[in-house]
């Protein structure tokens, strides 16, 4: 009869080798995923597993303090997706600019169109 | 005592205040004489540039010596066209006939500092080959350091968490390094990427650097600015949590300052530039960070100075596990906080905008 | 000793199921074609596996202050996630000339100047990674 010290050990080992082997699967996807995108994806759900391993970690040692590190990781990557995903869209409408299609531009941002107009004014 | 001084604008107070807060350069009024200085010792420097490459060339060839001498002789002449053209750097746009020696010289000067750094680099890897084997049991880091930590650790610093207490207590002055590179980085960021405001006013660039970012940016996403309303304050005060629970549980300034600079950035992210330098700007940047290291500096040499000289410093220790407790590394902790949140904010609003 | 081994089973259910829901949401990202669709499987992830995993874990712990924190985790992801997927599908919406979005709203706008001669080559022009 297996103990139940044994049994948490066992289920705790086998979720966290699930998860590195579903990290480096899509990690595979961060690095083929043809656009921006969908690396964003796959690398915010590398954050998750790492953070569910963290985790599964924290209850598996006892160690509290590990569950901190937790948040302070889903914080980062919430941040990390919202900063890229601004920054990508800034290069690509800067881009599209400068190919002169300026209707994209006017027609993604339609409630900035007033300070589109200033814009040109000033310019 | 309540007279009102009537010299107030001239007076030094104002100047140093005014200095403090960065609206005058005390260089500024020096400037058009440093100006005329440097024009005058110019042919002064070319004739040092000219003895510099006479020096480099071999003693005995004579035909180098001359050509150094008439480079020098072609400098000295190059120097009085300056002196009169009056700009301010007038060796930028010297005709480029004379300019051997300078160049003899700058060649010089790249091989000494290839040389000089191979040098260094070399020194220091022989050093290297003195030091005991990494691992070896019997080196002395192994032995008496840790255990002397892990021993009286708890009695001399008062910190439940012994790694608070190495890098705050017996190796504050290393950490007091770290927040100094922190510091010296951003500066060097700042002076590399601020854009400059000499063409036009300072208000026109503004609003174009703000105009750029709605434009090219979507930033007006209702959203995020809902989502980031209610994220902001938790996440700043756990940043807070972590800092100031830096000596009872894992955590402490760098990371409690890694969190806040986060909740900054989110802040700057959903409602844009403008209502972030509400909070946040170059000169409660300048203040914060100068003010923390300063009293970061003072307290730690007061610390040290009394514990090398077994007085009495007076810094209660507390009762170890109290969130009052363990004397000087609570400060220090939200010093440390202060400058890596200040320094996170400041990378990220230089990169992305070139300034403050 | 029952309770213990009845907790046990609770737990490892609930884990059990978040880690089958992270294997469909990897599943997903990996098979599906497009970004938003892609999106659509990791948003699962983000969600029910956290929630499942995090409350096996909580069930393990009993009730303390690190249970506390464990679901102050699911708490910021189900209030996060939402919103970065939100970010995620306006970029993709608004680079991603291949989905049409771009000529929908230029035709409502009635913007037709140059629409004869460069929605073609908008529409044909791969956008590859940056």
């Amino acid at each position: 009869m297996m103990g139940i010290q044994q049994a948490y050990q066992c289920l705790f080992l086998g979720a966290v080798l699930i998860l590195a082997l579903l990290i480096i699967i899509s990690m595979i996807r961060s690095v083929l995923g043809p656009r921006v995108a969908d690396r964003i994806i796959a690398v915010n759900m590398i954050g998750t597993m790492t953070i569910m391993i963290i985790a599964i970690l924290s209850v598996y040692f006892e160690e509290n303090y590990l569950v901190d590190i937790c948040l302070i990781y889903a914080m980062i990557s919430f941040l990390g997706v919202v900063v890229l995903c601004k920054v990508y869209t800034g290069v690509y409408l800067r881009d599209k600019n400068m190919e002169a299609n300026m209707e994209a531009v006017e027609d993604n941002l339609s409630q900035q169109k007033q300070e589109v107009h200033d814009y040109y004014e000033n310019e | 005592m309540s007279r009102r001084k009537d010299n107030y604008e001239t007076s030094r107070w104002r100047q140093f205040m005014q200095w403090l807060a960065g609206e005058i350069d005390p260089l500024t009024a020096a400037k058009v004489g440093m100006i005329q200085e440097k024009a005058e010792t110019l042919p002064d420097e070319k004739m040092e540039r000219g003895k510099v490459s006479t020096l480099q060339a071999t003693p005995g060839n004579e035909s180098d010596e001359r050509e150094a001498h008439s480079a020098a002789a072609q400098a000295e002449k190059a120097a009085g066209q300056a002196k009169s053209a009056m700009a301010a750097e007038p060796w930028l746009n010297q005709p480029s006939g004379e300019s051997r020696g300078l160049r003899l010289y700058r060649r010089f000067y790249q091989v000494m500092s290839i040389l000089l750094c191979m040098g260094i680099i070399s020194v220091l890897l022989w050093t290297i080959a003195y030091l005991p084997i990494f691992g070896n049991a019997g080196n002395p880091d192994n032995n008496e350091v840790s255990a002397r930590y892990i021993e009286k650790g708890l009695d001399e610093t008062g910190a439940v968490n012994m790694v608070t207490g190495m890098i705050l207590d017996y190796r504050a002055f290393d950490t007091f390094g770290e927040s100094c590179v922190l510091f010296i980085a951003s500066c060097c960021v700042l002076v590399l990427l601020r854009i400059d405001n000499d063409g036009g006013s300072e208000s026109w660039k503004k609003r174009q650097t703000e105009a750029n970012d709605r434009i090219f940016e979507p930033k007006n996403d209702i959203i995020l600015q809902k989502c980031a309303c209610v994220l902001v304050p938790v996440i700043l005060v756990f940043g807070i949590y972590i800092i100031l629970n830096g000596h009872l549980s894992p955590g402490g300034g760098f990371s409690g300052g890694a969190v806040l600079g986060s909740g900054l950035i989110l802040y700057l992210n959903a409602f844009g530039f403008q209502k972030a330098e509400r909070i946040f700007n170059g000169k409660i940047y300048q203040r914060i960070t100068v003010s923390a290291l300063t009293f970061y500096c003072l307290a730690k040499s007061y610390s040290f100075f009394t514990g090398a000289n077994h007085l009495n410093s007076g810094i209660p220790l507390g009762t170890p596990g109290n969130i009052l407790s363990s004397g000087l590394i609570l400060p220090l902790n939200i010093c440390v906080g202060l400058v890596v949140a200040c320094t996170m904010y400041a990378f990220y609003t230089l990169f992305r905008k070139g300034g403050m | 000793m029952a309770w213990q081994w009845y907790r046990f089973g609770a737990a490892s259910l609930c884990l059990v199921t978040g880690i089958v829901f992270m294997i469909l949401a990897v599943f997903g990202v990996n098979r599906f074609h497009k970004a938003l669709n892609r999106m659509h499987a990791a948003a699962m992830g983000d969600t029910l596996g956290i929630l499942f995993v995090f409350l096996g874990l909580i069930l393990v712990r009993g009730i303390s202050f690190d249970s506390l924190k464990l679901f102050l985790v699911i708490l910021f992801f189900w209030m996060a996630s939402p919103v970065s997927g939100h970010m995620v599908s306006r970029l993709e919406a608004m680079t991603d000339e291949e989905l049409g979005e771009l000529l929908v709203i230029r035709r409502s706008r009635r913007i037709k100047a140059k629409e004869g001669e460069d929605s073609p080559e908008d529409r044909g022009e791969s956008q590859a990674e940056r």
